[in-house]
């Protein structure tokens, strides 16, 4: 293994020194991406299209999911970057201080594109000023492949059979309110003696934000220079997610999450409430029970809050085609009949405002598909991560946070311990970010 | 070189140009790639763009890595499995290689572990872990044991995969421990009987012994395998673990490069790794020397 890691060094080092021509002039484009068959059967419509129109030919490179990163990197390493790529939130930053992510803003201007009818939040995922990603005047490094909104749902069918009252789809309940519903459901319905319907079964890593947001907290400051995880906000919603567990019981214990995670009793209709993202959609719709969305329920703030992914698209700063490639960027992100593939796919949200009205009006699973829409318009954030240079400072978060979630440490406790360790992390990793931007400016 | 003559010369050529292909191959494949690591050690680099020289910054950072010398300490951890394995696999040695049933098949069986795909086992191991439905807890259920939820322990995470790793290595020891055994001669043994040695006197000072070679052998070799071991871990507890308890340092290693993107501390780490173990190999090989004899 260390051999292993010497020799990707060794090939990564070779071409360390400095970003040579990716394309070779044979007029021909290459687009690298990772996804399922109905991406590839989307994008090769509105490749195909690009084609006809532009007289360009694409060449198309699919990997595997886990692929995808170590294969990108090697062509980078390698000189051989693709014209147009799949890039994630959270590489931006560092792609583009390392000089491989073209600066797009004047070309997609240029392209005639109608950034207004893509999701802001989409977008600006994609700008950097050089400081800080997300900001409205940042550089435009690439747009939305997807925006990824993550809401909260509910098994219909089982509160129906409790006689419980259906949540509001416009209200976010209180978390008493929440609560209070989750203990009702909470109970053996087989007489076996063991509980067998829980009220839910929460992922800390992937929940905790939206109890937080909505409770007034945040892991950072505005400038992502300092870490605000040691509030007396952020301790009462992680605590209130230990306490489901630990105090409440409303959830699985971590015994029996361990033995079947709560993703797969949610779909045995075990479940009351759990997320759902639009990639869940397709499978979701295949359960045995009924499922509606809602807003997260809402903290101290009385807001409801949840994080939004997103996957972009960007173009290689050695492309010997620019405009064409952008172009390609343009069709891939907000081509309609490609759009429409994939919304009836039921894997995304239409990029397209005009085509998410109608997504949100029309008939079909689940009813309240509008709650996406108001995520990724209006209350969703990006998760702590994708907007900072690196990654380490916000995992240190969950690799000691067991004890918490056990009950065994309280949430304030914890919290104010992994604070400086995190901001040493963040520290680190703005270092970084200046360093690796002095290193390619001098060059 | 007046007194070459042109025979010698033309020959000297061909000598160098011998010569040529395995230090050339040794200077691209062996001395750059260490230069060229050495010197990334010693950078802040992300693997995309510009290296920025930062001296010994990284081995500075290094000793205050709490989840490096964490990451450490479960790779010693492991090394535990190594005594217990090679004892059981001299045991087994010795069994097979008397004239019991079956005796190839079951050499063949124990000899399975180790040409399976490592990937392969891994997964099914983390299936007989399983706290609920695992085949490990139904197996001690039977003795009235409730057992622990293996991979989601602290406390037992860290057993369970060494003795996954005895599992998986006691075939290959097994084989070289047999080889060895059968060629002590038997001559020694025979002497020893006429003098009335027993049974447990025979295997101190005769096979045990005889043996040594193969034992410092196979300690050397696994102890450098164990410093690497990565894909078990990676696969069985992917994230390191609870609360990183059975990261390895390569995990740990690769965890910075490649997911942080942090060539260059990732790579002093390597470095400092290979450094240790290094260390540890002299260290066997001075007290192997120390301890070896000669058989007249």
């Amino acid at each position: 293994m260390a051999g292993g890691i010497v020799a990707a060094l060794v090939l990564a080092g070779t071409a360390a020194c400095s970003a040579g021509s990716s394309t070779d002039d044979d007029g021909k484009l290459t687009f690298m991406f990772r996804g399922g068959e109905d991406e590839k059967a989307a994008y090769q419509e509105a490749i195909d299209r690009f084609s006809a129109d532009t007289g360009v030919e694409v060449e198309v490179i699919v990997t595997d999911p886990d692929q995808y990163g170590t294969k990108l990197q090697a062509a980078i390493s390698g000189h051989n970057v693709p014209d147009v790529f799949y890039i994630e939130q959270a590489s931006l930053q560092s792609y583009v201080t390392s000089g491989i992510l073209l600066d797009i803003t004047d070309l997609v201007a240029d392209s005639g594109i109608d950034l207004d009818n893509l999701w802001e939040y989409g977008v600006d995922s994609y700008r950097y000023d050089g400081k800080l990603q997300g900001t409205p005047d940042g550089a435009l490094y690439g747009l939305p492949k997807d925006v990824g909104p993550f809401a909260m749902g509910y098994n219909k069918t089982m509160l129906e059979a409790e006689g419980i009252e259906l949540p509001d789809p416009d209200e976010p309940l209180t978390w008493d309110e929440w609560l209070d519903i989750m203990k009702q459901v909470t109970k053996d319905t087989d007489g076996d003696g063991d509980i067998d319907q829980w009220g839910t079964g929460l992922n800390v890593q992937w929940n905790l934000q939206a109890l937080a947001w909505s409770n007034g907290a945040d892991w950072t400051n505005a400038d992502k220079t300092e870490v605000t995880v040691d509030t007396p906000q952020m301790a009462e919603a992680l605590q209130y997610i230990a306490d489901m567990t630990t105090v409440e019981g409303v959830t699985p214990s971590s015994e029996q999450q361990a033995t079947l995670d709560t993703y797969q009793r949610w779909m045995e209709g075990e479940l009351a409430f759990f997320p759902v993202g639009p990639w869940d959609v397709s499978t979701y719709n295949e359960l045995d029970f009924d499922y509606d969305l809602i807003p997260y329920p809402a903290g101290a703030t009385g807001e409801p809050a949840t994080w939004v992914g997103s996957l972009g698209i960007g173009v290689s700063a050695t492309t010997a085609m620019p405009e064409e490639a952008t172009e390609l960027v343009t069709y891939l992100s907000a081509d309609e009949t490609a759009q429409e593939t994939l919304v009836d796919a039921g894997i995304q949200v239409p990029n397209l405002r005009d085509m998410a009205a109608e997504y949100a009006s029309g008939e079909g699973t689940p009813a309240n598909r509008q709650e996406f829409l108001d995520i990724v318009e209006d209350y969703g954030r990006p998760m702590p991560a994708a907007v900072t240079y690196g990654a380490a400072w916000y995992d240190e978060m969950w690799t000691n946070i067991q004890p918490v979630l056990d009950g065994k440490q309280t949430a304030a406790d914890y919290l104010a311990e992994v604070q400086p360790r995190m901001q040493q992390l963040l520290d680190e990793s703005n270092v970084q970010a200046e360093q690796a931007a002095a290193a390619n400016a001098s060059e | 070189m007046t007194r070459s003559s042109r025979l010698h010369q033309a020959e000297h050529r061909w000598a160098l140009a011998f010569v040529a292909a395995p230090v050339l191959g040794y200077v691209l494949f062996t001395a750059y790639p260490v230069g060229f690591a050495l010197y990334t050690s010693m950078t802040r680099w992300n693997g995309l763009g510009a290296m920025r020289f930062i001296g010994l910054d990284n081995y500075v950072r290094l000793f205050g890595d709490q989840y490096f010398w964490q990451s450490m300490g479960n790779t010693v951890f492991y090394m535990i499995g190594i005594p217990i394995g090679l004892a059981l696999s001299l045991a087994l040695a010795i069994g097979m290689n008397r004239a019991i049933p079956l005796r190839s098949m079951l050499r063949t069986v124990y000899y399975v572990p180790v040409i399976s795909s490592l990937a392969a086992i891994a997964i099914l191991w983390q299936w007989a872990y399983n706290g609920d439905f695992g085949l490990v807890n139904q197996f001690l259920a039977w003795f009235g044991i409730d057992g622990p939820n293996w991979l989601a322990s602290t406390l037992w995470a860290k057993p369970a995969i060494v003795i996954m790793l005895i599992w998986k290595g006691l075939g290959y020891s097994m084989i070289l421990y047999l080889a060895a055994i059968q060629s002590v001669p038997r001559s020694l043994y025979e002497a020893a009987e006429l003098d009335g040695a027993n049974g447990w006197q025979k295997f101190r000072t005769i096979t045990l012994p005889m043996v040594r070679p193969v034992t410092f052998f196979l300690v050397v070799t696994q102890v450098i395998a164990g410093s690497q071991i990565f894909t078990e871990i990676n696969i069985m507890t992917p994230g390191g673990g609870p609360e990183y308890s059975t990261a390895s340092s390569v995990f740990h290693i690769w965890r910075q490069a490649f997911r942080y993107q942090d060539m260059g501390y990732g790579t002093a780490m390597a470095i400092m790794l290979g450094v240790l173990i290094l260390i540890i190999t002299l260290v066997q090989f001075r007290l192997n020397q120390r301890n070896s004899f000669v058989l007249d």
